[in-house]
């Protein structure tokens, strides 16, 4: 087959694009471990069940600003009933016993989701999908890039929320040290609902992006699996580094799909080829690309 | 001493008729500098005070100082200086100030310290700076010595040192303090706030409008205007009395010598008591109207430097040194690709970069090379030391390593060496840009005359030639002859280009017993050039052999033995080990070999070494404040690890006694161990 | 040198009465009351395990006494949180360091500014303009102390690098931008040496002198705990066995006994 460069060019545009929606993923994960230092083993399903939400409110003839509105009020709720049920509990916990408690909750808000909303696949469209346009030999989704534009703001948005804000500064503080944050009067159960809550509106962004592209369905669950390479290369702590990350699984596996057909004549190589960046990663830099620096003193 | 036969003199016409040739554009503004001097001489603005005003009146809203306070600069324009400045003379003026009183200036580098100074001048005062680091001891006899009346300190812990000597001092009447932090419960009479002192003033000022203009007439250019006392590595400190002829001729000499504007920043960062800083930060900023920058403190210089990015910068060797070991700290934590950028581009600085910065001509390829360069080393890293927008840089008072100098020009940093002490107002001799090396101190600045006396001493004459040291005739007509002419106590001479070239102190300069020329500081500072000598003491003067102390530099050894896994736990720990020993005897036969290329110092080489037990310290006298050896002092505190060195034993047992910084006293116990090294044969060469 | 008559003491501040403290069978503290007076330094004493800490903890909020009261500016208090005891006006440091390592030194003391804001956190969000003004003032003030403790040159260097004796004075920075009304320092000059030991003290006591700022500190350094602090009281085995000017403490025989280890 012959080598078209506008191919790579393409490729390498549509992986951008999809890697900004990997970033979307990966930064609910980020924000949770920033901030309480819990690996969120239920991000998946909180993505699932936002975007399922609000795709059977819009099927119920709902306003999608109503609807959108009942869904982050219902993110909300949920919030609070972490806090309240799974985290209170368990403050000082060893970080192991967390995990342990959102793969509990991962199941529960799955079995909660399919119990109101059942198990059926939806389809959820927000204009039309085949929009598109052309610029020279390349070829644009106009969803995929209002999808991309929507995620660049909230990522913008998050970033000057957590760096710039007293907020932002209280939630790193809290990541920090606990026991600190309490003496100098940041009130623990506040943040964290604040953190979940944030974390889930993140969720349902990406739920109604990847909705709009794979159908509201449970597979949208397993989206936490390709967010996990891109946690590794971007490092857990940082969210330019869940977007670099993003953007670099994005570009790097539908370029290596592309070379390793025009090379060896093989496909699926986009399916694993994150895993294996991240692995040689972990080999490497472990604490990522932008994570803090793993520093032993002696 | 007077009148010394002549071997070679140089005068500065040359020079400046050279600058003249190779830039006629910018010579024209500079003959107006010049003019400017001349109508100075005439008498309207032949006094620093005098010079305030001017700038205050012709650029007001120009800023004069910045200081970095509660973590942001804030600038003091000409005209705000002089007001701070005004309103404290006034105030110092209803407290009876007369015209002559001395004034002791304590502190850091502090915008209203140098109104301070301000101040004091307007009245027909003299300031005297001191060393805010100074313990009571030696602040006592320069305050008695001084005959000072007030004092104008930082803050409490410069009062505290005051008062605690003050039974013993007299003749003081008042301290003046800025900073009013923890001064509330004190109640010693003439105590008094700063600004308290300055709402006097405003009140005296009401009453009698026309005081401060007045006593500004009185000033005349031949005035004394400052007295700065030297620290001298033998005896009491001496005051060396400054005229304000000295200070501006000086300041206009320099501008022209290095094309100076009212455009550059300075960084004020140098002890105020030291003859650098009243004259690159004060004296020249009222003649050149720039703006000079007071960091925040101490520790903060280097942050502070990267925030100013001076355009004209002073700093002895010692500080190009650590700064440039900073770099290469980091740049071995770095990754290994920016690494080998680094090294890469280095190499291609070191042969293109100085030949640039010289104006010599350079292929194309290399110059593009150069380019590249800049954008992903060079560049960046200036940024990052806050040097990318310096145009002259200046380094002084020891020889500096060759290596460092060119690292320094090769990323176009145009870094200079000066000569001078305070008794010349701190220039003699600076290089002029396309003629600088790390050898030479180059020629003599304009209208200053040098020569090389009998004895191999520098001796010079110029518009800088202090006035004498206060209270103490005898020394002055020790240093400066009945014509003018001032003995500087270094040994030196003229290279073949004309430049100066300094070898060490003149009276330090001895011979071993077979002969050989010994010039301790030559190899002392051959030896400091490694980055793991912190300091050398070099004996040998009526010796059979030369033989040294060594104090190691506790960062870079302590790194090298970190990388190693050899654990230590005090310097004294660090110093004794036998590792440490083979680490510095490595770096003396360097040393040893290339004495051993030079005919006239390969039988001075270092035989026998050991490396003492605790760094020299001021604060035992063992260093004076500029950090330079008191090598007699050093000889007599450590004579029996002098007799050890010379009387075959391998080890040597010491008792020594330490001040701590706050004074108190304690002792080290320690034992010695001495090397012996042999010597390169000086044949090596023409064999 | 300093004319010490200036110093006024005033009301009590914060007042324990009978407070006892037990671990299941472990009495942490047993009826032990003690009166902290405005403006004072108040030292706690005792051996190690006397429930020097744990009164700190009640004092702050850690731990909740199961017997007695708590008063503070005259008015009983239940059993808040320790954030919310943050906010009435107690900061505190720890024994072993406790500040946010990954954040600057800035960052940190920013954060000790915490309970100074009013409203809540979604309101300050909203209200972008005003925001900035507040941050603007409340960073002039960590700037002053940044100033106060001479930590200039660490300003931006994340605290998890520095020696730990900067890290002390950090966390110091930290609690005095809560503007407290009553400092608690658990051993604020541990694994110092002599020379660090003397900056801190005189920290503690400019902190109080400048800012009239009652403080209440654990330490074991006993020529410090006599030169810096008015008041001293001593636990042992979580009772309270003297109270009193450091002279009367160090003339006290069963203080005396306690140290040397006599039973009981």
């Amino acid at each position: 087959m012959e080598f078209d460069p506008f191919l790579y060019i393409q490729a390498l545009f549509d992986g951008l694009l999809a890697g900004i929606m990997y970033s979307l993923v990966a930064l609910g994960f980020v924000l949770i471990f920033k901030a309480s230092g819990v690996f969120n083993f239920a991000q998946g399903t909180m993505v699932l069940m936002a975007a399922l939400t609000f795709v059977s409110l819009l099927e119920m003839g709902w306003n999608i600003l109503l609807a959108g509105a009942v869904t982050i009020a219902a993110l909300v709720l949920l919030a609070l009933a972490i806090e309240r049920v799974v985290l209170r509990p368990l403050v000082n916990q060893a970080p192991i016993i967390l995990f342990m408690a959102t793969i509990g909750l991962n199941f529960v808000i799955e079995g909660g989701t399919q119990m109101v909303w059942g198990s059926d696949p939806h389809s959820l469209e927000l204009g039309d999908p085949y929009a598109s346009f052309e610029i020279g030999p390349l070829f644009f989704n106009n969803n995929e890039l209002y999808a991309a534009v929507v995620a660049a703001l909230l990522v913008a948005g998050l970033a000057i929320f957590f760096q710039k804000t007293r907020i932002g500064r209280a939630l790193r503080a809290v990541a920090d040290d606990h026991q600190a944050a309490l003496s100098v009067g940041i009130p623990l159960q506040t943040i964290w609902v604040v953190v979940w809550t944030v974390a889930g509106i993140v969720a349902f962004v990406a739920g109604v992006v990847w909705g709009g592209r794979l159908g509201v369905q449970f597979s949208l669950a397993l989206l936490a699996l390709k967010a996990l390479p891109v946690l590794i290369l971007g490092g857990f702590t940082s969210i330019p580094g869940a977007i670099v990350g993003g953007l670099i699984v994005g570009a790097s596996e539908k370029i290596a799909e592309l070379l390793a057909f025009d090379l060896f004549g093989v496909g699926g190589v986009e399916n694993f080829f994150p895993y294996l960046l991240a692995m040689v990663f972990l080999m490497f830099r472990p604490e990522g690309l932008f994570g803090d620096k793993i520093i032993e003193r002696v | 001493m007077n009148n010394p036969p002549l071997r070679r003199v140089r005068r500065a016409g040359r020079v400046r008729e050279a600058n003249k040739s190779e830039l006629p554009a910018r010579q024209a503004g500079l003959d107006q500098m010049m003019d400017r001097s001349a109508t100075a001489s005439d008498g309207a603005l032949d006094t620093l005070p005098k010079r305030l005003r001017e700038q205050a009146r012709t650029r007001g809203d120009g800023v004069f100082l910045r200081e970095k306070d509660l973590g942001i600069w804030q600038p003091f324009t000409w005209a705000q200086a002089e007001k701070e400045a005004r309103t404290l003379a006034l105030g110092l003026a209803a407290h009876g100030f007369q015209r002559g009183d001395k004034v002791a200036i304590i502190g850091d580098n502090r915008p209203h310290l140098y109104f301070g100074v301000g101040a004091v001048q307007a009245l027909g005062g003299v300031p005297v700076p001191m060393y805010q680091d100074s313990i009571a001891d030696e602040m006592q006899y320069i305050l008695d010595h001084a005959e000072v009346r007030f004092a104008i300190v930082e803050d409490q812990e410069q009062v505290d040192k005051i008062l605690q000597i003050r039974e013993q001092l007299p003749q003081i009447e008042m301290i003046i303090y800025h900073d009013p932090r923890g001064m509330r419960h004190y109640r010693e009479p003439g105590l008094e706030w700063y600004e308290d002192v300055q709402t006097r003033g405003e009140r005296f000022e009401a009453d009698n409008p026309d005081y401060y203009t007045d006593e500004i007439a009185k000033g005349q250019g031949a005035d004394l205007a400052i007295m700065l006392y030297t620290s001298g590595t033998t005896g009491k400190p001496k005051g060396v009395m400054l005229s304000y002829d000295n200070l501006i001729r000086t300041s206009l000499n320099g501008m022209a010598h290095d094309r100076l504007t009212d455009r550059e920043e300075v960084l004020a960062y140098l002890p105020m008591a030291w003859v650098g800083d009243h004259l690159f930060s004060y004296a020249q900023a009222m003649c050149a109207g720039f703006t000079v920058n007071c960091p925040e403190s101490g520790a903060t210089v280097l942050a502070d430097l990267r925030e100013i990015g001076p355009t004209y910068f002073f700093a002895p060797p010692r500080i190009w040194e650590n700064i440039l070991t900073s770099v290469m700290v980091r740049i071995e934590d770095a990754a290994k690709i920016k690494q080998r950028l680094f090294h890469y581009f280095m190499k291609v600085a070191e042969r293109v970069g100085v030949r640039l910065l010289d104006g010599e001509p350079v292929s194309f390829s290399d110059r593009m090379l150069y380019r590249l360069g800049e954008i992903f080393v060079y560049g960046p890293l200036k940024d990052n030391l806050g040097f990318s927008r310096i145009r002259v840089a200046y380094t002084a008072g020891e020889a500096i390593g060759p290596e460092i100098f060119s690292f320094y020009r090769a990323l176009g940093v145009n870094i200079k060496q000066i000569y001078g002490m305070t008794e010349a107002t701190a220039l003699v001799c600076g290089q002029s840009d396309g003629q600088v090396d790390a050898e030479s101190v180059g020629v003599p600045m304009p209208e200053v005359e040098v020569r090389i006396g009998d004895s191999g001493e520098v001796q010079f004459r110029g518009p800088g030639t202090f006035m004498g040291y206060f209270k103490n005739p005898e020394a002055t007509a020790e240093t400066k002859s009945n014509d003018g002419w001032i003995s500087s106590g270094d040994a030196g001479y003229f290279d073949e280009g004309g430049q100066l070239r300094i070898i060490d102190r003149a009276k330090d300069v001895g011979k071993l017993n077979d002969g050989t020329m010994f010039a301790p500081k030559y190899i002392e500072n051959k030896l400091k050039f490694s980055p793991f000598v912190l300091e050398a003491v070099a004996h040998g003067d009526g010796r059979d052999h030369v033989s040294v102390f060594i104090n190691i530099d506790l960062d870079a050894v302590g790194n090298w033995a970190e990388k190693r896994g050899l654990a230590y736990t005090s310097y004294t720990d660090l110093a004794a080990r036998p590792e440490v020993y083979d680490l510095i005897g490595g770096e003396i036969e360097q040393v040893n070999a290339a004495m051993a290329g030079d005919p006239k110092m390969a039988g001075a080489q270092v035989r026998r070494f050991l490396i003492l037990h605790k760094e020299l310290d001021p604060d035992d006298n063992e260093l004076t404040r500029t950090r330079k050896v008191r090598r007699r002092f050093v000889a007599d505190k450590y004579k029996e690890l002098i007799d050890a060195l010379y009387d075959g034993s391998s080890e040597v047992k010491i008792e020594a006694k330490v001040t701590f910084e706050d004074g108190r006293e304690g002792t080290i116990k320690a034992t010695l161990a001495i090397r012996d090294l042999e010597p390169v044969a000086a044949l090596a060469k023409a064999s | 040198m300093a004319d010490e008559a200036g110093k006024h003491i005033g009301e009590v501040l914060l007042s324990a009465s009978n407070i006892s403290l037990s671990f299941g069978a472990v009495h942490a503290l047993t009826d032990v009351s003690a009166d902290i007076r405005e403006h004072e330094i108040l030292a706690i004493i005792g051996p190690n395990g006397a429930g020097k800490t744990s009164l700190l903890n009640c004092i702050n909020g850690v731990y909740h006494p199961q017997k007695g009261t708590i008063t503070f500016e005259g008015e009983p208090r239940a059993d808040l949180a320790p954030s919310e005891i943050a906010r009435q006006g107690i900061a505190r440091t720890f024994q072993n360091v406790a500040l946010f390592k990954g954040m600057t030194t800035l960052d940190n003391i920013m954060t000790g500014r915490n309970t100074r804001l009013g409203g809540n956190f979604l309101k300050q969000a909203l209200y972008w303009g005003s925001y900035q003004r507040d941050e603007l003032e409340h960073r002039v003030l960590v700037e002053k102390i940044i100033d106060f403790l001479e930590i200039q040159a660490i300003r931006k260097v994340p605290v998890g690098r520095l020696p730990y004796g900067m890290q002390k004075r950090v966390e110091l920075g930290r609690a005095l931008a809560a503007e407290p009304r009553l400092l608690l320092l658990d051993e604020p000059m541990a694994g110092m040496n002599v020379e660090e030991k003397e900056d801190m003290s005189r920290f503690v006591l400019d902190v109080n002198d400048e800012f009239g700022t009652t403080i209440a500190l654990i330490e074991h350094d006993m020529g410090v705990v006599m030169d810096i602090s008015d008041r001293v009281i001593v636990l042992d085995y979580g009772r309270k066995i003297a109270d009193g000017t450091p002279d009367e403490v160090r003339a006290n025989q069963a203080v005396i006994d306690a140290y040397l280890g006599v039973s009981h």
